[in-house]
């Protein structure tokens, strides 16, 4: 049988600032085209997870394969090149507020053009093309040269997928995707990760709040618990007692409808 | 006190041992308090009782062989009592106050142990301190706490007039003010009595010479030219403007080294960002007239050449240090996201953080054109040429229409570029 996609192994992760012990010894592998959900209370590592994966956050010790090779032993170089195919999604959005939407997605296509040429300014047309088609697939085409700080926060989300998709991404990260947004905007922005799951063929990583997101997008959960992972299974396997064990004695179960 | 009922809402933040260093700075100035008032009612016991002459005083501070130590000790005493029987100057400015470990305020009987205490504590070298920085030997047995008080709402105080450290500050002001006025000699009818001189120099400049602003001088010779008043305006036109630009140009890259959020936290990054920040430091706290002696003496006194190199030094370290300061405080979901996109270093500077910091920079840079501009006019004083050098030599020769008119023009030039550097800043917020 071929490797996993993704296989993390024995990751941990100590902040050097607080000695915080971020990530204890997590394994898990994810199968090219699976949705995978992590969920966890807040605190418990998700974020810190993600990141190490395109090492925007140094592993302390472990390792991490994509497609065989293995991303923990890159040079700086070489993990930035690796990171083109990785798509990457953030709670805050994190756009560059003062510049237009197009501005934005176009970074998406740093990783692939020289750097004299991203330092003017000067994309290629293809890609200039390339957004304006994004643009339209997120519903966005009219917005191209707004100012990012003028949209909506399911808005800003959408320039956010966009800017992945500029990438053209096997693999796409995504850190609590939603949870700045109000619930129909939640299942909007979640529909279009599902589409690019489903129709591009794009691995999903996305860490979720809440559990009934989960359950509906996901096609595997894992669940992480003061940085150890306590649950690996599909969705239907997370019962009551489960969740109590993952969330807490007294955490109640909240559904995003 | 009332505030018993507060006590159980106070976050007991405690003193870290890593603040060792703030409760030593703490008491260092109180100590220093102490030594201030102590050397004004020295003075002022000499200035009204012993009449010593006034003019030597001050500089001299004549104690007898036994009265320094007698004063060190003396200043030391107060600072502790002052510390412990209320909140000081020095617990104050730092955030601290002394508490009971039941949390409730400190009764007298515990001060005053505490107080005592301290002496067996910290005066032989500090041992208090050294198996528990955080709480020493004098906290531990007088029963009492340092706690550190959140700067954020503070829970129900007495009034500042009521408390050791407001009384303190007003009698500090005061203080300063009695001692000023005599170490100063203010004597306001000095003014009444040379009014003339006044008046006559006022009437002059206000009927100004305008003969030469266009044309040369004779009577006013740099380097065997001849130069008018616009000549010299122009000259200080430049002057600031291309040390402002200059300078602006020169501090843009140079304060990403001296930010740390760029630089990164390994050990490479850290002694760029140490160097960077210490250079902005050390250029900055040299003043701008400072650098225009060193540049006169180095390339010509009273070419316009050394001021503009004063000023661009100075602007440098100045803005440098401002943009790094910015630099530092920008949102890092940005630089988050174009680095996870797969973007360099510069990259991430020219995608994530210029666009965020690029309207303060503007702002500041404008700041220091409005500086650069009031100093290009009186640099001259120190060699550094332009319109001062016309103003001074004019001023020297008593000729007072001439200067009321290079005055005049001085004005118009600031007057000039502050409104242009003023509705810059408007289109840039
Ligand atoms: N840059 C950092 N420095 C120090 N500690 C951090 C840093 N980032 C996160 N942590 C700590 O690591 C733990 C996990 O955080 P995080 O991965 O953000 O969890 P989550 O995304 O699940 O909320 C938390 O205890 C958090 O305080
Ligand atoms: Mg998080």
């Amino acid at each position: 049988m071929a490797e996993p996609y993704l296989v993390v192994e024995h990751l941990t992760k100590v902040y050097e600032r607080g000695q915080v012990l971020a990530l204890k010894d997590v394994s898990f592998t994810v199968e090219k085209g699976e949705f995978l959900v992590v969920i966890g209370l807040s605190g418990s590592g998700k974020s810190t997870l993600l990141r190490c994966i395109n090492r925007l956050v140094e592993p302390t010790s472990g390792r991490i394969f994509l497609g065989g090779v293995e991303i923990t032993r890159l040079s700086a170089r070489e993990m930035r090149k690796m990171r083109r195919k990785i798509g990457m999604i953030f709670q805050q959005f994190n756009l560059i507020k003062r510049a237009t939407v197009m501005t934005n997605v176009l970074t998406g296509r740093l990783g692939y053009n020289p750097t004299w040429r991203t330092l003017l300014g000067l994309f290629p047309k293809e890609d200039r093309e390339l957004a304006l088609k994004n643009l339209e697939r997120v519903g966005l085409s009219d917005k191209a040269y707004v100012r990012a700080d003028e949209l909506s926060g399911g808005q800003q989300q959408r320039v956010g997928i966009a800017r992945a998709l500029m990438q053209e991404p096997e693999l796409l990260l995504a850190d609590e995707p939603v949870s700045a947004l109000d619930p129909a905007t939640s299942h909007s922005v979640m529909q279009y990760l599902e589409q690019m799951n489903r129709e591009d063929g794009v691995t999903v990583l996305a860490s979720l709040h809440f559990l009934s997101l989960a359950r509906r997008y996901g096609t595997r959960i894992i669940a992480l618990k003061e940085g150890r992972l306590v649950f690996d299974g599909p969705p239907e396997a997370i019962d009551d007692a489960k969740f109590k064990e993952i969330y807490g004695e007294e955490a109640e179960q909240v559904e995003v409808r | 006190m009332t505030s018993e009922a507060a006590a159980g809402v106070r976050p007991k933040a405690r003193a870290e041992g890593s603040t060792l260093r703030r409760r030593f700075l703490s008491f260092l100035l109180d100590w220093m308090i102490w030594g201030y008032i102590a050397y004004g009612v020295m003075y002022l016991l000499n200035a009204y009782w012993w009449t010593v002459p006034l003019e030597r005083y001050y500089s001299t501070l004549t104690l007898p062989s036994w009265g320094w130590p007698l004063a060190v000790l003396g200043t030391l005493e107060m600072a502790v009592w002052s510390r412990n029987l209320g909140r000081s100057l020095g617990l104050k400015a730092f955030g601290y106050e002394v508490w009971g470990a039941d949390g409730k305020p400190p009764t007298v009987g515990q001060r005053v142990k505490r107080a005592l205490l301290w002496h067996l504590s910290v005066l032989p070298l500090g041992a208090g301190f050294w198996s528990s920085p955080e709480r020493p030997w004098h906290d531990r047995l007088a029963g009492t706490e340092l706690h550190v008080l959140p700067s954020s709402p503070a829970p129900k105080r007495r009034k500042a007039l009521f408390s050791q450290w407001g009384i303190m500050s007003l009698l500090l002001i005061a203080l300063t003010i009695w001692l000023g006025w005599l170490i100063i000699k203010i004597d306001p009818r000095v003014l009444i009595r040379r009014w003339d001189e006044g008046s006559r120099i006022w009437l002059e400049m206000l009927h100004p010479d305008f003969r030469y602003f266009a044309r040369p001088d004779p009577a006013f010779e740099l380097r065997n030219l001849s130069f008018s008043i616009l000549d010299m305006a122009v000259v200080t036109l430049f002057m600031a403007l291309l040390s402002t630009i200059l300078g602006a140009a020169l501090a843009f890259p140079l304060s990403f080294l001296g930010a740390r959020n760029v630089m990164g936290f390994n050990p490479a990054g850290w002694l760029v960002y140490f160097v960077m920040r210490g250079l902005f430091n050390i250029f900055r706290s040299i003043d701008t007239m400072l650098w225009a002696v060193i540049f006169a003496v180095w390339v010509l006194w009273g070419s316009p050449l050394a001021g503009v190199l004063a000023l661009t030094v100075h602007t440098i370290a100045a803005l440098g240090k401002l943009y790094s300061e910015q630099v530092e405080g920008i949102d890092p979901g940005p630089v988050e996201a174009v680095a996870a996109a797969g973007g360099s270093r510069i990259e991430v500077i020219r995608y994530a953080v210029i666009p965020q910091v690029a309207p303060s920079f503007w702002a500041f840079t404008l700041y220091r054109w409005d500086i650069n501009v009031r100093m290009s006019t009186v640099i001259a004083l120190v060699g550094g040429g332009g319109i001062g050098d016309l103003l001074f030599y004019y001023k020297n020769q008593g000729d007072w229409p001439k200067v009321g008119a290079v005055v005049i023009v001085i004005v118009a030039i600031v007057w000039a570029m502050d409104y242009i550097s003023g509705r810059l800043r408007e289109r840039i917020v």
